[in-house]
């Protein structure tokens, strides 16, 4: 018997094994993401309507670019240099770092081109405003872009400093680092609804726990969710909560990649401490740092639990993000072709973040 | 090193990691407390962080009634089902790319390398319109196919047996066994470590996920108990009482911390896998 399927076996050829072993993720990976893709795309060329189209499959027409126009564009828009002024200092600074950073020899290309692209994005893009008269067709589309860059803005430096000096902190053999590693990384395996259910229940004015602490020091509760001023933070707080877990592991794992001769180097003049972090655990991290603000910057940009759950994306709209945005105008207001419009825009966005990503591991290799 | 320098550190970030635990702790406490308190006031003992009074009401009445047991167990079978799929198409193809030559290799790998920068959400919409046509919603499959597609598994197995030395293969080979034998009998053996990894990860997620449930689970007799839990705690305080809801997120999140404490080094090594490559 195990000679007979020997035998057999070695009749293969690679190719045929190679067949045999390929087809069936080939065919998954045809059926539920290749063709999704695409099909995805092409539905994002028809005025697409969910029920519409589920009773009647002739329901749909072919309208061209007309649902990125109605989400992306609007009447009389315009552009100017000050349209936005944070958004694009932020871009001109990031291109003038880019620059002084590549001639100084502290950016490699790839990061001073990436970092370079970014930074005339953020000049390009939000000097786009309606004119005199004019209006965005969609008027919620581009608010919501901005809270999602604004919970990436506020997220993504959250947990990369924590993370980060908790790395530093807790690098080490001992037995007390390890448990005081396992208590920080907990949260990580937690669900999403799972953390928005504690965090609800922590920020509520009544029942929270946080309420409670402020009235035992003598304050008045926040109403954190449903105050525009803090229901961004709330998320981002839970949020940093949850997912802090990753980027400290990512940074262990970059900082036991020195050389502890480095550290040593340095002890014998005296620098130990946070004097060590600053001028040889820092430096040596730099692409770690990158690669971690990279990965971040793609998984947080699809956040959506925290907005659906936690704050419905209100108060008015604040805490509205994109992901969210899609999932409503597909499931709620039955419009797919939209939807499908804006779920390519959030493609093209976390494709180019990917590449980045991609170059950034490549060169770590 | 065990200097006094050392035990001031470890004292000082024994505060932030308490502060951290606390919401966890918070949930667990509430979890024993009876609703009516509740009701009144969540900070009886310790602002709640103690539960005094205590009961395990809400445990039983999480067994006796409600959907939390059959979440429990729907979320069970997809996470399995969803783990061993993965495994085997991603060990497969994983096997063929790393180790055998055929032709298209090259842009088969190019093709599956530019599938990881595919996001859920870039797919869910079609993915829905097309289970929705095939009939196949509200069913174990529509939750544990599309993550099959995703080419992370492939990726991982890849690196991992390209790692193993070619003496091992060529020796078989030269003893006369085939291509499907060396991988059955040598390579899969082999590869357990990074099976493990690559199962974590995989349990991890369906576990956890919550989009495409939310999208493909309409009828709450399918919820996994990730998207059951979303279902209940927007009315918490009003129907089911919170001691009960908090119950439901300690069952639902017992697996994945087990899991983690149980093996601590593949979760960390799975989590730092799935987020550097996707």
């Amino acid at each position: 018997m195990a000679m007979n399927q020997q035998r057999k076996g070695r009749g293969l050829s690679q190719t045929q094994a190679a067949a045999i072993l390929l087809v069936p993720f080939l065919a998954v990976y045809g059926a539920f993401l290749v063709y999704p893709f695409f099909h995805g795309v092409w539905i994002s060329l028809h005025d697409w309507n969910l029920l519409a189209v589920a009773f009647n499959p002739d329901a749909r027409e072919f309208v061209g670019a007309e649902n990125y126009i109605r989400t992306l564009w609007g009447r009389n828009i315009e552009w100017g240099p000050l349209a936005s002024p944070v958004m694009q200092t932020v871009g001109v600074l990031g291109i003038g770092l880019a620059f002084f950073g590549f001639r100084a020899g502290r950016l490699s290309k790839a990061t001073a081109l990436a970092l370079g692209i970014a930074g005339s994005l953020f000049v390009l893009l939000p000097g786009f405003h309606p004119g005199e008269d004019g209006r965005w067709y969609d008027r919620r589309f581009w608010p919501t872009v901005g809270n999602t860059i604004t919970f990436v803005a506020l997220a993504v430096p959250g947990v990369t400093i924590t993370a980060l000096i908790l790395a530093a902190a807790l690098d080490g053999e001992t037995r007390a680092k390890a448990v005081l590693r396992t208590l920080f990384f907990l949260s990580q395996v937690l669900s999403v609804t799972v953390v928005t259910l504690i965090w609800q229940i922590m920020f509520s004015p009544r029942q929270g726990l946080i309420a409670n602490l402020t009235e035992a020091l003598g304050g008045s509760p926040i109403v954190w969710l449903t105050d525009q001023q803090f229901a961004m933070a709330a998320i981002v707080i839970a949020t940093i909560w949850w997912s802090l877990g990753i980027a400290m592991i990512l940074f262990l794992a970059g900082i036991q990649d020195i050389s502890k001769d480095i550290y040593e180097a340095a002890a014998i003049d005296d620098a130990t401490g946070v004097k060590a972090f600053w001028y040889i655990t820092l430096p040596n991290l730099k692409r770690t740092i990158t690669l971690v603000v990279v990965l971040q910057i793609i998984l947080h940009f699809q956040v959506f639990g925290q907005s659906h759950l936690m704050t419905q994306g209100g108060p008015n709209d604040s805490t509205q993000v994109l992901v969210r945005y899609i999932y409503q105008t597909a499931f709620r207001d039955s419009e797919l072709g939209k939807a499908s419009a804006m779920a390519v825009f959030l493609f093209v966005i976390m494709g180019a973040f990917s590449l980045v990503q991609f170059i950034v591991g490549r060169e770590e290799e | 090193m065990l200097n006094r320098s050392y035990y001031w550190l470890i004292t000082a970030l024994s505060i932030p990691a308490f502060l951290w635990l606390i919401p966890t702790i918070w949930m667990v406490s509430l979890s024993f407390q009876p609703n009516d308190v509740l009701a009144r006031t969540t900070s009886t003992t310790a602002f709640g962080l103690i539960p005094i009074p205590f009961t395990a009401d809400n445990y039983v009445a999480l067994f006796g009634f409600g959907q939390t047991p059959l979440w429990f167990l729907n979320s069970a079978i997809v996470a399995l089902g969803m783990t061993l799929g993965v495994l085997a198409v991603s060990t497969t193809a994983g096997y063929a790319l790393a180790r055998l030559e055929f032709p298209l290799k090259r842009s088969i790998m190019v093709l599956c390398l530019v599938g990881l920068m595919v996001p859920e959400q870039a797919v869910f919409i079609p993915l829905y319109t097309m289970f929705a046509d095939l009939g196949w919603h509200n069913s174990y499959h529509a939750l544990i196919l599309p993550r099959m597609a995703v080419p992370i598994g492939v990726f991982l197995m890849m690196q991992f047996f390209r790692a193993i030395p070619k003496d091992i293969e060529e020796a078989a080979r030269i003893d006369g066994v085939g291509w499907l034998q060396i991988f059955w009998y040598i390579m899969l053996p082999l590869a357990r470590p990074a099976m493990m990894t690559l199962a974590i990860l995989t349990f991890l997620y369906a576990w956890n996920d919550y989009l495409w449930p939310l999208v493909s689970a309409r009828e709450p007799d399918r919820f996994t108990i990730t998207l059951g839990l979303a279902s209940i705690q927007s009315n918490f305080a009003q129907s089911e009482g919170l001691g009960r809801v908090m119950a439901s997120g300690v069952i639902a999140s017992l697996p994945v911390v087990i899991l983690f404490l149980m093996f601590q080094r593949y979760v960390v090594r799975a989590m730092t896998a799935g987020g550097t490559k996707g």
